[in-house]
């Protein structure tokens, strides 16, 4: 039995580890820390696969929210490595895309392109780890290291100025 | 959910971060819902297997269980809850012998009322020596066939002795407890018998600088049941319980275990079971 899973879990290694470490990478420029949370990711998984179901939202999109705060917790040291303990796997009910990605999917074709590249960086940077990322505004705030507080404002000033920019 | 893909120019840029952050964002947002578009992200297999190597170690490490897991949410650091836990074999024979004296106490004592008065007196006398028993022969030369190896690893020394001494007394000690609720008997003679063994146990501990440990338990184990042997036969009637297990000799035995206590401190660096003297 254990054979056979871990024959699984290295299935979805080799089919999801290769663009984790592409997207992984966009957000964190040290190669590290990268592999880490890669490996940490899949480690996770293996732990608690139980809590995946497979009919309701795509496995993609699951991997990637572990991926993103394995990541974080990566970043905050080896001391912190497991922010919450085990419980910290979101429910995959909770993944379906949220209409700010369905947008940003279409970035290529309207005018949200040139708009978003306006943005100051520091305001586009909230808008990816929350909309995109599918974080919560405190673990966007401990990606990008600043405040709680810096980043909850930031993402305020970030919609108005997409809302402006796009009338 | 469009007809657009990432074509590979757009996917080399998105790699080595040459895009505009819109078309990162682009990307990323495609990537997440298009299985096409994720199987065309360049595999480099030398760093693929390297990341498989270290998550395969990861899932065949050993996993904590039952009384390890316990002790580490009690907040014990990992290498202490596996260094208590590591000699299951003994620790099952000890705290199965433990428990078997302890029933027979009990059920001793529960079947003549007669009896009671003596059951007790008996039940304080042996309860002190069990966690000293206990504390000589789970771990040491002639009882742990691992003691040799275990010796000649960084972790060996007073600290493992002490470690493993306190993790025996502890568990004997409930074990006692639970069987001292059980006994006949007003209120709290049931908790008479901890402050001898405690007594016991570090004096022990305090004699294994001078010779092994098991020799010292023994010694100690014999000339307290031996003493209260004597005071039991010497003093008439009930008075024995009294004189043994009074307000007065609790006092004299806390003083002992504070001095037990200080000296197993002062010569601790010589507190060593694989050396046989």
């Amino acid at each position: 039995m254990a054979g056979a899973r871990v024959d699984a879990l290295q299935l979805l290694h080799r089919r999801h580890a290769p663009w984790l470490r592409a997207r992984l990478t966009r957000r964190c420029a040290d190669p590290d820390v990268v592999d880490a949370a890669v490996q940490d990711t899949f480690l996770a998984i293996w732990r608690d696969a139980h809590r995946y179901r497979e009919t309701t939202s795509e496995a993609a999109a699951w991997i990637w929210t572990i991926a993103v705060r394995r990541l974080i917790s990566n970043l905050r040291g080896p001391g912190h490595r497991w922010l919450g303990g085990p419980a910290e796997i979101p429910d995959s009910a909770l993944l379906a895309p949220s209409a700010e990605e369905v947008v940003l999917m279409s970035v290529e074709h309207g005018d949200l392109g040139p708009t978003l590249d306006r943005l100051p960086p520091e305001l586009r940077a909230v808008i990816q780890a929350t909309a995109l990322d599918g974080l919560t505004v405190r673990e966007a705030a401990r990606l990008l290291g600043v405040p709680e507080g810096t980043a909850k404002t930031r993402l305020m000033r970030a919609r108005a100025r997409l809302r402006e920019l796009l009338a | 959910m469009t007809d657009w893909h990432v074509n590979p120019e757009l996917l080399l840029d998105y790699e080595q971060g040459a895009l505009d952050p819109s078309r990162v964002m682009a990307v990323d947002a495609h990537l997440q819902h298009c299985p096409r578009c994720r199987s065309t992200v360049r595999v480099d297999m030398r760093w693929l297997d390297d990341s498989w190597a270290v998550i395969y170690d990861g899932v065949h490490t050993h996993q904590p269980k039952g009384a390890e897991r316990l002790l580490r949410r009690a907040g014990l650091p990992e290498h202490r809850a596996r260094l208590l836990t590591a000699t299951s074999a003994l620790r099952w024979s000890w705290l199965g012998a433990t428990t078997a004296v302890l029933t027979f106490a009990v059920v001793a004592a529960n079947t003549g009322a007669a009896g009671a008065r003596l059951a007790l007196l008996i039940f304080l006398m042996v309860a002190p020596v069990l966690p000293v028993l206990a504390v000589a022969t789970a771990y040491g030369p002639p009882f742990d066939p691992m003691h040799e190896i275990t010796s000649a690893t960084p972790m060996a020394g007073p600290s493992l002795v002490l470690w493993r001494a306190a993790a025996v007394v502890a568990a004997s000690m409930a074990v006692g407890a639970v069987a001292a609720a059980l006994l006949p008997g007003p209120g709290w003679w049931a908790v008479a018998w901890l402050l001898p063994a405690l007594l016991l146990s570090v004096g022990s501990l305090a004699l294994a600088t001078v010779t092994t440990l098991p020799l010292g338990a023994t010694l100690l184990g014999g000339a307290w049941l031996a003493g209260v042997g004597a005071v039991a036969a010497a003093v008439p009637g009930g008075q024995a319980r009294e004189v043994i297990f009074g307000p007065s000799a609790q006092t004299g035995y806390l003083i002992a275990v504070i001095a037990a206590g200080g000296l197993l401190a002062v010569r601790r660096r010589r507190l060593d079971p694989g050396e046989s003297r």
